[in-house]
């Protein structure tokens, strides 16, 4: 191969150049940016669940308490029984588990949502010991003490060292947080001990008047799993909690984001390589035409002594360049689109069950959605594969030309032309 | 003078049409020859097949004393650029090259730096006169000029025989008469054996020996 007569080649025959560079640019950064779009939305897929460091909620559908006074559990957070999270302890692919209470407490003097968790967890709401505004978050061996939302704080005139009332019992404030720091999934006003809403909720009537609650159970359950078994955990978890199991992952997040969204998912390696078949053809309709043009020149490299191999690595090296220089171009164009791409803002409605508030307050039955940046990016392995395989079809189409120049006959084409 | 090239009762013939009937003759090394006739008389098949790039349908060719018959097509392109040089009517340049890098071109697969593949390629250049126009393309050339590319070009290798098509066919009298000078020139001063396959009687009697082909057949013997 002879890298000058390459140059003069790609560079003295422009069109042909450019419609091949301009083919594979286009292939590439089609495959690529679909990939980068696809990509995108399975981490915002991913966002409202990440936020509190989990990869699946989840929860039981049971009864509608009978009556809206002092503790009770929203028909969306039946209880989820000891036995039950050994049994998802044990599933393979589980890492960690958060167990949380969640309940509704309506007193005469108000409305309360209060959560209960464990503070040494590292999956779940306990993160929001990272989002503390004032005061301290909970902690091990605490009892009786709650940490309140800085909103819910400020309209109802609380700060560290203030005393609120759960049911009748006295607790004292620790600090303040900032519940927007973890989404909007499982958000309270107030957060407890698991133990102490443990209590609480095994001695509240309207509790206990349509749920078997177990001082050992929990009713929301938060589960960080193996990236790569997720979607096969959030299946078994389901199927131990069975047929009112509600389990949130990124793939029932994706399910209501959108249909397009859906489509381009599951289609984008397909429309992409389809892309990538045409943008080879593209390449071999450049060279094809260029094996036409050349005939004659062809004929006079075995004329002056190239040999058969001579010839093949000459037109092969072309092909192989103007597919290299094609996907690399694509990668750029790639990742120009996905940068543009980041810029769109995308909306994940999150389902009244994972944060309930009652529909009769106000607010209560206003859609709650996270909202964030797409985060559009080009992995660095299918970027890799791409240019590889593109590169790999360079290769390809420029050995089935060099069969095809192997057939020129020198004198046939130095005579006639 | 010793035999360079000889061929004995060669036969080309295309599909039922025979071209080259029976053609015996040979050529010595460091002689100026020409092979005559009309267009059809089967001159320019003859060419082909002295320099390989066309196999006999029957008969030998034999080159310094070996047969060349029996060499697979990489063998006689190895053959080619090792022993001869070509030079045909339409020059057969490469268009995307420069003057310079066309006469380096039989080089590209041969292992040379580059610096000497262009030293070696702007000395014929300017051994034909062409010192002033190394880095033209082709197209910026004219058909002379063109002709003394494609000169240079055989002689990159040193070949012992120059084989040219028709080398003035496309050229101006004055033109063609420098390309003759040129053939000449190298014939007297360096000892190239030159075969020239035309048409046109003027530049049949600047060889020392003439051919005549007529009908596939060679008709007459010395000049």
């Amino acid at each position: 191969m002879n890298i000058s007569y390459l140059g003069s080649e790609l560079l003295h025959r422009p069109r042909r150049s450019l419609a091949a560079l301009l083919s594979m640019t286009f292939g590439v950064a089609l495959l690529l940016s679909l990939q980068a779009y696809s990509n995108g939305y399975r981490l915002a897929a991913r966002a409202p669940l990440a936020e509190i460091g989990a990869d699946i909620a989840a929860q039981r559908q049971g009864k509608v308490p009978q009556a809206f006074e002092g503790i009770l559990f929203p028909h969306s957070t039946a209880p989820i029984h000891s036995d039950e999270i050994d049994t998802i302890r044990r599933i393979a692919g589980v890492e960690d588990i958060g167990e949380s209470v969640f309940f509704w407490d309506f007193e005469k003097s108000g409305f309360l949502v209060v959560l209960g968790l464990n503070p040494a967890s590292k999956t779940g709401p306990a993160r929001l010991g990272s989002a503390v505004l004032q005061g301290r978050f909970l902690g091990t061996g605490d009892h009786d003490v709650a940490v309140a939302d800085a909103t819910y704080a400020r309209s109802n005139n609380l700060s560290a060292g203030s005393n609120v009332s759960i049911a009748g019992r006295p607790f004292e404030v620790v600090g303040l947080v900032d519940t927007s720091r973890i989404g909007q999934v499982a958000n309270a006003n107030l957060y407890i001990m698991v133990d102490d809403a443990r209590a609480l909720a095994h001695a509240a009537k309207n509790v206990m008047a349509v749920h078997d609650f177990r001082p050992t159970d929990a009713n929301i359950v938060f589960i960080k799993a193996n990236q790569a078994k997720v979607e096969s955990v959030a299946q078994a978890v389901g199927s131990v909690l069975g047929s009112q199991a509600l389990v949130s992952s990124a793939q029932s997040f994706s399910e209501v984001i959108g249909e397009a969204y859906g489509l381009v998912d599951r289609f984008s390696w397909l429309v992409g390589l389809a892309g990538l078949l045409v943008a080879v053809v593209g390449l071999v309709r450049a060279i094809s035409s260029t094996l036409r043009e050349r005939r004659r020149d062809i004929g006079v490299m075995r004329a002056v002594g190239w040999s058969r191999g001579d010839v093949s690595m000459q037109l092969t090296s072309e092909a192989v360049s103007l597919a290299a220089g094609g996907s690399i171009a694509g990668l750029v164009l790639a990742l120009l689109v996905s940068r543009v791409l980041s810029l769109m803002r995308v909306s994940i409605p999150v389902p009244w069950e994972l944060s309930p508030t009652p529909h009769f307050l106000p607010g209560g039955a206003v859609p709650m959605a996270v909202t964030i940046s797409l985060s559009a990016r080009i992995d660095p392995l299918p970027a890799a594969l791409t240019v590889a395989l593109s590169v790999l079809c360079g290769l390809a189409v420029g050995l089935w030309v060099s069969r095809r120049a192997a057939h020129i006959r020198p004198a046939e084409v130095l005579r006639s032309e | 003078m010793n035999e360079l090239l000889k061929c004995i009762d060669l036969h080309k013939s295309f599909g039922r049409v025979d071209v080259v009937k029976g053609v015996s003759l040979s050529f010595h090394t460091g002689a100026f020859s020409s092979i005559m006739g009309r267009s059809g008389s089967g001159k320019t098949t003859l060419l082909h097949l002295l320099s390989a790039l066309e196999a006999p349908t029957s008969g030998s060719i034999f080159f310094e004393g070996k047969e060349i018959n029996s060499l697979n097509e990489d063998q006689l392109a190895l053959w080619r650029r090792e022993h001869i040089g070509l030079v045909f009517q339409a020059f057969y340049l490469i268009p995307t090259l420069s003057a310079l890098e066309n006469v380096a071109f039989p080089l590209y697969p041969v292992k040379v730096t580059p610096d000497e593949r262009r030293e070696r390629a702007r000395a014929r250049l300017e051994q034909v006169g062409l010192g002033h126009r190394l880095e033209h393309r082709p197209s910026r050339l004219s058909g002379g000029e063109q002709q003394r590319v494609a000169i240079a070009r055989a002689l990159i290798n040193h070949p012992t025989l120059i084989l040219a098509d028709e080398p003035t066919g496309n050229l101006d009298k004055k033109s063609g008469e420098e390309i003759l000078e040129i053939f000449s020139r190298l014939n007297r001063e360096e000892g190239v054996a030159v075969i020239v396959v035309t048409h046109d009687s003027e530049v049949a009697a600047v060889a020392t020996h003439s051919f005549t082909m007529v009908d596939g057949t060679l008709e007459d013997g010395k000049r």
